[in-house]
Formats: structure tokens, C-alpha cells, sequence
């Protein structure tokens, strides 16, 4: 069995070997870019945040009423957080990874500098904020609680003191040595010393493109009578912890709301749903697609073998075997595909193009269209097993028993 | 060639049992040209299907060129059939997508022959069927009597021990028919043997021997093969004369 006279038999029925070819060549052209998005957002999904996911929650704390004292309040439970069984620490926040709101702003090298050397995200902590977010702390020191101070959200004074992420560090003093050097995050005003590093913590939102870029400053900043904390429970105990955290604010502080406690796990679950949904609407075109082919390629194959079962009886009274006879169709399907795929190929890259110049979509990585080849002869050849065995039992009595 | 004793074939169907052949004995020599005729139904095209291997049978003997066939598995029938058995069928069954040298060429790709080969095959064969000008043309572009040559060439050319017809001109009109008569004798007269079915008792009347077959037996005295070579001779001396 070759190649050459089942192509040219093909040749003759050209319409429907058009029809599966194109179908192939579309799978494959949207198949193979739909998998290579679905694999950059789970990649994008893998993304460390650099701080302690599993074992953290957060609440907003609101308070109400005359003479509600919202600094004492704070105090009061922070310390009462940090005494409840179960937890590692607990800090004041204003805003953590993933959530897609918080403060961002330039930071220069120079005072009054055009434009700033880097742009970062500012989360405000005391000395437990380290801790809180399970941040490896690479270089320098924590602060100390002396440093921490109250802060409004109308302040313009900058904390002398600053501890930044790695990547920040790598940005502003690419020579390195970054601790201890002094940057400008108020253009006007006087200069921050950067005292510690850290190794890693993302900015709020995921789509920055400065998104390691983080400064950690030493301050309370309550917003209004709004408080927001951090916990880190001791592993295994977050869920016990968080069960018991509203009774035991409300019962210090009656004259306040506990808003909805969320962990870092909800917080990355919901800072990802687009690119979930994403994946799973692709995923879901992938399968009905490659499900639609191969279907396309059975009731072909079916059909064509119903058509040719006077054929193939003359060819088993000839001499063929079963395996001759399955061979056929395995061939058969196999250059179809392949003029599909070669045709798909294609439009693999044509597609790239066109979603890099529209949506400006990364290139589609070379080896996606080989694999993608790959799977689809698989699945062509898996699609037809089953017309071909029913041709290869056609028997070779009906050459001379059919009409 | 063939012998066949006391051979049984009983198609069984969910409800009746079909006796198509019953206590069948049957001796073809090499070189014989055998007509069979007999009655509609009577179970002509089964014997020829199981000469040629097309069906299995359900008791008896049969050998095939000296090899006992019962038991082969079907590869290693289809190889005896690929290698030994030419077969004529009454609806042609050229494959109607293949011009006339693939079409020629399906049963030699089987016995994976080299190309080379293959194509002088062809070429030979349908020369000696007179189609060697029309190699590149499709099996619907030709006449029936046509046609039943290119089936003809191709059964040819893998130069088969025997020949298998089943109402080679059943679908020709009489002129068609005589030729392609004329050709099966010329296979014949050159070693083919060649066990044909037929309806036409002037195309059985040219054959060297008639079995008649009625109700799947045969029935005719003039079962046992007479003396081929006799016949050759009376042929060439009917031509001298
Ligand atoms: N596949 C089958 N299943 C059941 N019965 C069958 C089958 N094939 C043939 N028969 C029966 O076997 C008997 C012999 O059939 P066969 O085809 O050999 O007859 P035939 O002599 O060739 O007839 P015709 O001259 O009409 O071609 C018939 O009664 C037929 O109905
Ligand atoms: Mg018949």
C-alpha cells in the first residue's frame, strides 16, 4: 500500500477531502494558538506573590459612633490579634498582592527629577509587617517600632525609612548596593534610606508592568475610621483562626462592623478569575473542537467505507489482508491530515500575527505547531481506527455476492 | 489443480439452516477449462467462493495446488489467493477510482512486488488484453467488454495457477461475450486453468468439461477430468484442418 494511488483515488473525491482537510487545518490553526493563551495564563496563574498565601487572612475593621477612637482601637487589636491562639503575627495593612487596589507612586534617585527613576507599589506596615506577610527579609533590618508612626491620608511626609523588594532594588541601583542609599518618593521632600530588601512581594495589581517593584513604609494609616489587617496564622490553623476573629473584635469593640474575612487564597483566586475563565473557555474551544474533527473524520471515514464496501471485498478477493485493508484507511486519513495540517500550519502563524498586531499577543512559540501536528495525527489516526476495522472485517465473499 | 470431497457449506442464518453445497466432490486438473452451470441457486457462486478461498466451508476437504486449506488463517489465505487465484467477477468490480493501470496494479502491490516489476506486469497484461493504449484512462470511460478485459488483465498479471469466473459475460451482449471468451481460451490454451460459471450454454459447450450443479451437487457424469492434452491436440488439429 503507497501513497501514491490512494492520493490520486482521493484526488477524485475532492470535495470531501477538501471539507476534513480544511477542518484540520482550522483545528490546528486555532487549536494551537488557543493552547498557547491558555498556557500563558496558567503560567501568569503560577506567578509567586511573594508573600505568605496559605496561611493568611485579612478584615476590614469599620468603626461608628461618637468618641470611637480609631488609634487606640487599632492598637487594641492588633495587640489582641497577636494573643489569640493559633496566630504567628498580626500587622495593619492598607493593601496585599492580587487585590487590584492599593497606593502606587515614582520613586527617584534625585530630588526634583523629570520623571522618577521607578514606579512602586507602597504597602504601610508596622514592625510585625515582615512577619504578617512572610517575607524573607534578604538584606539590611525590619523596622523597629519606633519608626512606625501615625499617618493620615492627606500627610505629605514621606517615613524616613524604607525596606523594598529585590526587584525594586535591581531597578533603582542596577550596580547594585542599594542599602543604605537614600531615594526621593516625594519629589519636594526629603529623602528615604533604604534600610532593608526583601526577596520578593508583587505589587496589587497583575497587570503592572512594574509589578516586583515593591516599598514597604513604616506607618499606621487608618482610613478614616476604616482599619484593614493582616493575619498569619500558624500552619494548618488559618480556617480555626479565622472562625473565632470576628466574635473576638466585636466583644473588645462592639461599636464597629467586622467586614467579610477573606484569605489570601480567595484574594488570588479572585485576582485571577479572568484568566481562569480564559482558560477555561479555551479549553472548552479545544476539546470541541479536536472532538468535532474527529467526529468529522468517523462519519467521513464511515461514509466512505459504507461507499466502498464492494471495493474493499474486490480487494480482500485480490489478495488483500485485514491489515492491508486497515492500512488503507490509516494511510489514507493520515494524507489528508498531513495536507490539513500543512495548510494549518499556516494559518497557525497567519493567526499569531494577526492576534499579535490586534491584541498585542506574545508570538506563538515555534514548537506549538509540531506538537500540535503531532496531536493531530494522533487523533486523526485514533478517529479512523474504527471505520477501518469495520472495513478490514468486510468479507472478501462479497466481490462475488454483491450486486 | 483443486480437489474437493465430500465438501459441505451450510449458511446459518438466526432462524434456517441454507445447505448450499452438500457432499460436493469435484477434481479439477492443471490445465482444464472447467464451465459450471446449473440452475439459479444452485450453489455455483459458492463453490467458485471457496475455490478461491472467498469463503470457508463447513466440512469436507479441499486442496488447493496440493496445500489442504482447512484451517489457513486468513492472512495466509489471502496470500494463496494473492499468489495462485485470478478472479473474474460478472460485475467487472474494476475500482472505479483507479485508472486502469492502478487498477491493474492492486492485486501485484499485495504480493509487494517492486515497481519496476509491477509496471512491466501491467503494461504486458494489458497489452495482451489490447488496452495497453488507454492505461491512463478510468474503468467508466470504457465499454463493458472493456472493462471485463482490464479485470481480465488484471487477474493476468500476477500470473495465476487459476483462473475464477463467476459469469464473466453475464453483463456483456453477445459480441462482448465472444470476445471475452476468445481471450479466456487464449489464457487457458497457454497453462491457466480456468473453472468458470456460466448461464450460456454455447459459451459451456466451448469448454473442455461441464459440471452441472443442482441443489449444491454435482451432478453430472462428466465430473472426472478427461485428458486435457487430448483436447489441446483435437484443437490444434481442428486448426490445421
Ligand atoms: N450469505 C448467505 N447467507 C445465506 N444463504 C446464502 C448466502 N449466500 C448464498 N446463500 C444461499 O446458498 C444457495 C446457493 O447460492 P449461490 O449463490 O451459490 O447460487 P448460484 O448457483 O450462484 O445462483 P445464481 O445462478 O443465481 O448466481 C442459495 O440458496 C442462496 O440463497
Ligand atoms: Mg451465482
Amino acid at each position: 500500500m503507497e501513497i501514491r494511488p490512494i492520493l490520486s483515488a482521493l484526488l477524485r473525491s475532492k470535495v470531501s477531502m477538501i471539507l476534513i482537510g480544511l477542518q484540520v487545518a482550522l483545528t490546528l490553526a486555532i487549536v494551537s494558538n488557543a493552547l498557547f493563551i491558555v498556557s500563558e495564563r496558567l503560567e501568569r496563574m503560577q506567578r509567586p506573590s511573594g508573600m505568605n498565601e496559605a496561611d493568611t487572612f485579612l478584615f476590614n475593621s469599620t468603626g461608628f459612633g461618637q468618641g470611637y477612637d480609631v488609634k487606640s482601637v487599632q492598637q487594641g487589636d492588633l495587640q489582641l490579634l497577636r494573643g489569640l491562639p493559633g496566630v504567628v503575627d498580626a500587622t495593619s495593612i492598607i493593601s496585599v498582592p492580587m487585590s487590584e487596589s492599593g497606593w502606587s507612586t515614582g520613586v527617584s534617585l534625585q530630588p526634583r527629577q523629570a520623571t522618577s527613576t521607578a514606579n512602586t507599589a507602597l504597602y504601610m506596615v508596622d514592625a510585625h509587617g515582615l512577619s504578617s506577610y512572610g517575607l524573607k527579609l534578604v538584606e539590611g533590618r525590619d523596622f523597629r517600632p519606633e519608626e512606625i508612626g501615625f499617618r493620615s491620608m492627606n500627610d505629605r511626609n514621606v517615613p524616613t525609612t524604607v525596606i523594598i523588594t529585590r526587584a525594586l532594588a535591581a531597578r533603582l541601583f542596577p550596580q547594585g548596593g542599594a542599602l543604605g542609599k537614600q531615594v526621593y518618593y516625594d519629589n519636594e521632600g526629603p529623602p528615604t534610606t533604604i534600610i532593608g530588601i526583601v526577596d520578593h512581594l508583587q505589587t496589587p495589581w497583575l497587570d503592572a508592568d512594574f509589578i516586583d517593584n515593591s516599598s514597604l513604609m513604616p506607618a499606621y494609616l487608618p482610613y478614616g475610621n476604616v482599619t484593614r489587617y493582616l493575619v498569619r496564622a500558624e500552619p494548618g490553623r488559618r480556617d480555626e483562626v479565622m472562625q473565632g476573629v470576628e466574635q473576638a473584635m466585636i466583644q473588645a469593640n462592639p461599636s464597629r462592623i467586622i467586614g467579610r474575612v477573606r484569605t489570601m487564597e480567595q484574594v488570588r483566586a479572585d485576582g485571577y478569575a479572568g484568566d481562569r475563565a480564559m482558560a477555561i473557555i479555551l479549553g472548552a474551544v479545544i476539546v470541541a473542537l479536536l472532538a468535532i474533527t474527529a467526529l468529522g473524520i468517523v462519519g467521513m471515514a464511515s461514509f466512505w467505507v459504507a461507499q466502498r464496501t464492494r471495493q474493499i471485498g474486490t480487494r480482500r478477493a485480490l489478495g488483500a489482508t485485514r491489515w492491508d485493508i486497515l492500512r488503507y484507511f490509516h494511510t489514507e486519513n493520515f494524507i489528508i491530515t498531513t495536507l490539513g495540517l500543512v495548510v494549518g500550519g499556516v494559518l497557525a502563524y497567519a493567526l499569531s500575527l494577526w492576534l499579535m498586531r490586534e491584541y498585542q499577543a506574545p508570538r506563538l512559540p515555534w514548537h506549538y505547531v509540531p506538537v500540535g501536528f503531532a496531536c493531530l495525527w494522533l487523533l486523526g489516526q485514533l478517529a479512523v481506527l474504527g471505520p477501518a476495522l469495520r472495513a478490514s472485517r468486510v468479507p472478501p465473499a462479497l466481490a462475488t455476492r454483491s450486486v | 489443480m483443486l480437489t474437493m470431497t465430500h465438501l459441505q457449506k451450510v449458511y446459518r442464518t438466526h432462524l434456517i439452516e441454507t445447505y448450499a453445497l452438500r457432499d460436493f466432490s469435484i477434481r479439477v486438473e492443471e490445465g482444464e477449462f472447467v464451465a459450471v452451470t446449473g440452475p439459479s441457486g444452485s450453489g455455483k457462486t459458492t463453490f467458485l467462493n471457496i475455490c478461491g478461498l472467498l469463503e470457508e466451508f463447513t466440512a469436507g476437504q479441499y486442496q488447493l495446488d496440493g496445500v489442504d486449506v482447512r484451517g489457513l488463517g486468513d492472512s495466509a489465505r489471502s496470500r494463496l489467493r494473492n499468489e495462485k487465484i485470478g478472479f473474474i467477477f460478472q460485475s467487472f468490480n474494476l475500482i472505479p477510482d483507479l485508472n486502469l493501470f492502478d487498477n491493474v496494479d492492486v492485486p501485484l502491490r499485495y504480493r509487494r512486488i517492486a515497481a519496476g516489476e509491477r509496471k512491466r506486469r501491467i503494461e504486458e497484461a494489458l497489452a495482451r488484453v489490447g488496452l495497453a493504449s488507454r492505461m491512463k484512462h478510468y474503468p467508466s470511460e470504457l465499454s463493458g467488454g472493456q472493462q471485463q478485459r482490464v479485470a481480465i488483465a488484471r487477474a493476468l498479471a500476477g500470473s495465476p495457477r487459476l483462473l475464477l469466473a463467476d459469469e464473466p459475460t453475464g453483463n456483456l451482449d453477445s459480441l462482448m461475450a465472444r470476445g471475452v471468451m476468445e481471450l479466456l481460451e487464449e489464457i487457458n490454451r497457454q497453462g491457466t486453468t480456468i473453472v468458470m460459471v456460466t448461464h450460456d450454454p454455447e459459451l459451456a459447450a466451448r469448454a473442455h468439461r461441464n459440471v452441472h450443479v443442482i441443489d449444491g451437487q454435482v451432478t453430472d457424469f462428466d465430473s472426472e477430468p478427461m485428458l486435457v492434452r487430448s483436447v489441446r491436440d483435437g484443437d490444434a488439429s481442428r486448426a490445421m484442418a
